[in-house]
């Protein structure tokens, strides 16, 4: 049951990851990859929280929401300058360089990761209540993430990003929205790192790698990037993906590689096939964006 | 063993929950003793990962050859770990809720301080066999290492270098990942408590590949000894960016080093080399000579890691063990009791590492073999209690 | 500490070792400025590259000249299918930038995955001794291998500068890098120039793999890191300068060197990064262009 506990509690996780991603890259077409850090960032803060002063867990994730929030600043600020393929590699460098801090500082655990991050909750409750609340956190950001897209702020972002010159020519602060916009989305991955601290109890930074944010990527783009339940869909599936492919009975020697070649066969075939993900986006204007 | 190379592809996702098929060595029928193994058996540490679950499987096929424990069969549930954290995690949350088995066993430091959690939670037995790092020693009640932590080794290689060698001032050049980190303090710490100075002491990124700047701040320092404390993948390149340097310093390493890529990739450069085993060699235990003539036999080779696969060819002999004493105390099978065996039999008779002895520090002390190169050859050096 | 000795010592093995960097560099470069894409497969065709020349070398017991010969021709092999088939429907699409990040770091992680399932994981090396033959020249020290990197990484530099500046071909390929469509207009083929460029490119990388794999033991993965640094020193030299990126692949390697002697060695992976930040913040054009402007 743990097993099944633990499955659910990563769609969970990943739903509340890829939403909020696909709200800044999808939605409002910022292009940073750098969306691990931030899944980092709110996963530290409450662990270590949680370490040295005993914070409780919703305390030391609403903490860890709001650093990750902060520090979003240090992407949204070079983006304002600069944007597209630049913005991507800003993004990359930001992820790796803080990640290199991380596994340097003795605070963090350095390169052996953090243990023993104390659980809020003993016995056999635990599985299904953190269970609860990580799809329910799932469902909330999905549903705040909606209201945010269909309301008059949803409007907005999006005429940001199909033409940010002719909304600034409009008099629109494009500056505001894209730091509310990276703020938000990077604190909803802070709030995903808090409940992954607490119930698995352990963090090692190599989880938040390139490959971390190639997976998020790869879930909102397979699922339907600039729709709402497109990266829902995402997260699910490429969670759920591996599990299959495990019971298709192949040699365990191969069994790594193997999975990872129908895995990433999978995602180039869905490019090609079908580049609009899986869910259509429900927004009016056509996901196609000008290379820009 | 606590190797950090980490096989960055793989796929988080996809890795995230591959923990394979679970393979009982099922001999028929209920009534079975069951206990869970936890080995990367696909992923960059395959190559060590799998001997690893050979030697188990011998030993359990050879205890119950022998009739098994009181005449019931010892069954092994072997799932892959891929030596990373999260799919460790998953593995052991499927031994134990799964298949739910009382204690498993399983190696590298990275996944036995992320299962760590669970095994204290869950009370379940977790036997770490392999990892170095000495936080497991830390880790928890139900945590339990049956091999020696970087301290034990290190600490022998150091105060060797001083005593036997005569080096006064030593250089600790080691990995910046905590297997480097920890190793690191211990040798600073043992070699000036022998009596000597350390006088460079520098961290090398894991990805870096030029190490010319450390090394020429070792040429000026002019220690006598070098200890560098890397994986097999580094230490062979720094020792070899030494030579070219034209520094002629005496090195020592731990047991990453005993490996014969090591004077394949360095050919003369490796001579004088020293490094640890912590198992004993077919020289000193005539079982590992069986043992190794079994591998020849076989698998038609050495084992990767040898002194590793010893460990765990005794792994299941020391469960068998903890089964029979709880089997005679008519204790119920359960993590808890599991533990109360451990504790129970205390001292255990292993056939390829010899007595092994478990306590409440969570460590095990064992005699350290030095070993050293010679004309392209391993040669036994030193044995160290 | 600061004697000349020294100094001079970690220049020269600092410049040797950053020979393949600046290999790689230039690859990645000339992709960029060519096609425009920010190609993440190189990490994949950097992984074809070593290991073909690898199972040339140690499988098949081929000569080394044999081999690099065989590594260039698989490479190559991959990247114009990759090309062909991948990136022409992605760009007949108009694939926002994001579309081709995903593909080339899943082409990359493909490879990796196939390399992994055919060689294992074990960490492998070109040949089986890492070590060269060695001399003092004044009082550094001088190996073949450092010979060999700084003579390859010269040779082909300036082969490639030559080949743009005075070749027809390469005339058109900077045209093409200039505008493309202009460049048609003209009846310069693009699609052909863009196989040129990766022709190019891969030349670079197995020469830049030849290198580092004789010295290093290389798994499936590493490529990946490898490309980073190429990518930072991309930015860092100015997205539309090969030149531009080929110094700063250089300027970054000797800066990761002479670190060393000022802070501790387990930041000097940071270094990189700081330097990225710090040109984004203030060079968005990279260092070059920041410089002309001021």
């Amino acid at each position: 049951m743990e097993y099944v506990y633990s499955i659910l509690i990563l769609v969970g996780i990943y739903v509340v990851l890829a939403s909020s991603f696909n709200l800044i890259i999808g939605t409002a077409g910022l292009v940073s990859i750098a969306h691990p850090i931030f899944f980092a960032l709110g996963a530290y803060t409450s662990g270590l929280l949680a370490i040295h002063f005993g914070l409780n867990p919703i305390a030391g994730t609403l903490a860890g929401a709001a650093v990750a929030g902060v520090f979003s600043l240090m992407i949204s600020l070079p983006s304002l300058r600069v944007s597209g393929d630049y913005l991507l590699i800003t993004s990359i460098g930001f992820q790796l360089g803080l990640l290199q801090v991380i596994k340097n500082l003795e605070l963090t655990g350095s390169q052996g990761g953090l243990s023993n991050i104390p659980t809020p909750i003993a016995g056999p409750e635990r599985g299904w209540i953190f269970s609860l609340v990580a799809l329910a956190a799932g469902a909330a950001t999905v549903l705040l993430i909606r209201w945010i897209v269909r309301g008059p702020y949803g409007r907005a972002i999006s005429a940001m990003r199909d033409d940010e010159l002719a909304f600034v020519a409009l008099g629109r602060d494009a500056t505001r929205i894209k730091i509310v916009i990276f703020a938000v989305g990077s604190a909803l991955a802070g709030i995903a790192g808090g409940i992954y601290a607490f119930y698995f109890q352990y963090l090692s930074p190599e989880q938040f790698e390139i490959l971390a944010s190639g997976t998020m990527l790869t879930m909102v783009v397979v699922g339907g990037m600039g729709s709402t339940w497109g990266p829902v869909v995402g997260a699910v599936l490429l969670l759920a993906l591996p599990q299959a492919i495990t019971f298709l009975r192949l040699p365990l020697s191969y069994m790594a590689p193997l999975q990872g070649m129908i895995f990433t066969l999978l995602v180039i075939l869905f490019l090609f096939l079908r580049p609009q993900g899986l869910v259509a986006p429900e927004a009016p204007a056509p996901l196609r964006h000008k290379k820009q | 063993m606590s190797f950090k190379r980490r096989d960055v592809l793989k796929a988080a996702a996809a890795g995230a929950l591959a923990a394979g098929l679970p393979l009982p060595l099922r001999a028929q029928g209920a009534g079975n003793l069951r206990f869970g193994l936890a080995m990367p058996l696909t992923g960059s540490q395959s190559a060590y990962g799998k001997d690893q679950v050979t030697g188990a499987q011998w030993a359990v096929e050879d205890i119950n050859a022998k009739g098994g424990v009181q005449g019931r069969k010892l069954e092994m549930i072997v799932l892959d770990t891929q030596a990373d954290p999260q799919v460790g995690i998953n593995a052991v949350n499927r031994l134990i809720s799964v298949e739910k088995v009382p204690v498993f066993i399983t190696a590298w430091s990275a996944v036995v301080k992320a299962v760590a959690p669970i095994a204290n939670r869950e009370k379940v037995l977790e036997l770490s066999v392999g990892a170095s790092s000495p936080d497991v020693a830390t880790l928890g009640d139900y945590v339990y290492t049956t091999f020696p932590l970087a301290d034990v080794d290190v600490t022998a290689v150091a105060r060797y270098a001083y005593q036997k060698l005569g080096k006064k001032t030593a250089a600790v050049l080691y990995i910046n990942n905590d297997t480097g980190v920890d190793a690191a303090k211990v040798y600073r710490e043992a070699f000036e408590k022998a009596g000597g100075k350390v006088t460079v002491y520098e961290a090398y990124d894991p990805k870096a590949t030029d190490y010319s700047g450390m090394l020429l701040k070792l040429r000026a320092s002019n220690a006598e000894m070098v200890h560098i404390h890397g994986l097999i993948t580094d230490i062979p390149q720094v020792i070899a960016q030494m030579r070219q340097l034209g520094l002629k310093q005496r090195v020592s390493t731990y047991s990453a080093g005993y490996n014969p890529i090591i004077v394949k990739q360095l050919g003369a450069a490796a001579e004088g080399l020293i490094v640890t085993s912590l198992a004993p060699g077919a020289n000193d235990r005539p079982q590992v000579k069986a043992y190794i003539e079994r591998w020849r036999s076989k698998e038609g080779r050495v084992p990767n890691g040898l002194p590793y696969t010893q460990y765990l060819y005794d792994a299941p002999v020391m469960v068998a063990q903890m089964y029979d004493w709880l089997l005679k105390q008519k204790l119920a099978v359960n993590g808890e009791n599991m533990r109360k065996a451990l504790l129970g039999v205390k001292r255990f008779e292993l056939p390829m590492t010899g007595v092994t002895e478990v306590d409440a520090t969570h460590r095990v002390k064992k005699p350290v073999y030095l070993l050293t190169v010679e004309k392209g050859n391993f040669v036994p050096l030193a044995t160290v209690s | 500490m600061f004697d000349p000795a020294v100094l001079a010592q970690i220049l020269w093995t600092g410049l040797a070792t950053s020979s393949y960097m600046v290999l790689f560099t230039i690859a990645f470069s000339l992709v960029l400025k060519v096609m425009k894409l920010w190609n993440f497969a190189q990490a994949g065709m950097m992984a074809i590259a070593f290991y073909a020349m690898y199972a040339a070398v140690n499988r098949f017991a081929w000569p080394t000249a044999a081999a690099v010969v065989f590594g260039l021709a698989v490479t190559l092999a991959a990247t114009l299918a990759f090309e062909i088939w991948g990136l022409r429907t992605l760009r007949a699409r108009r694939s926002s930038s994001l579309l081709f990040f995903i593909f080339t770091l899943v082409c990359s992680e493909f490879a990796a995955y196939v390399l992994t399932l055919v060689f294992g994981t074990e960490p492998v090396t070109l040949f089986p001794e890492i070590l060269s033959p060695v001399r003092v020249i004044g009082q550094i020290a001088v190996s073949d291998w450092d010979l060999l990197g700084v003579g390859v990484t010269l040779a082909l530099g300036i082969a490639l500068a030559l080949y743009l500046r005075f070749s027809r071909d390469g005339q058109f390929v900077l045209a093409v890098s200039d505008n493309a469509e202009l460049a048609e207009l003209y009846g310069i083929d693009a699609k052909r120039v863009y196989l040129v460029a990766f022709s190019i490119a891969t030349v670079f990388v197995c020469a830049g793999m030849y290198l580092y794999g004789s010295r290093t033991a290389v798994i499936p993965t590493a490529p990946l890191q490898l490309m980073l640094f190429a990518v930072i020193a991309t930015l860092l030299g100015g997205m539309g300068s090969v030149l531009g990126g080929a110094l700063a692949a250089v300027g970054l390697s000797l800066l990761q060197s002479y670190s060393v002697l000022f802070i501790p060695s387990q930041w000097q992976g940071l270094i990189l990064y700081v330097f990225l930040f710090v040109t984004i913040l203030f060079f968005p054009g990279g260092v070059r262009r920041g410089f002309k402007a001021a």
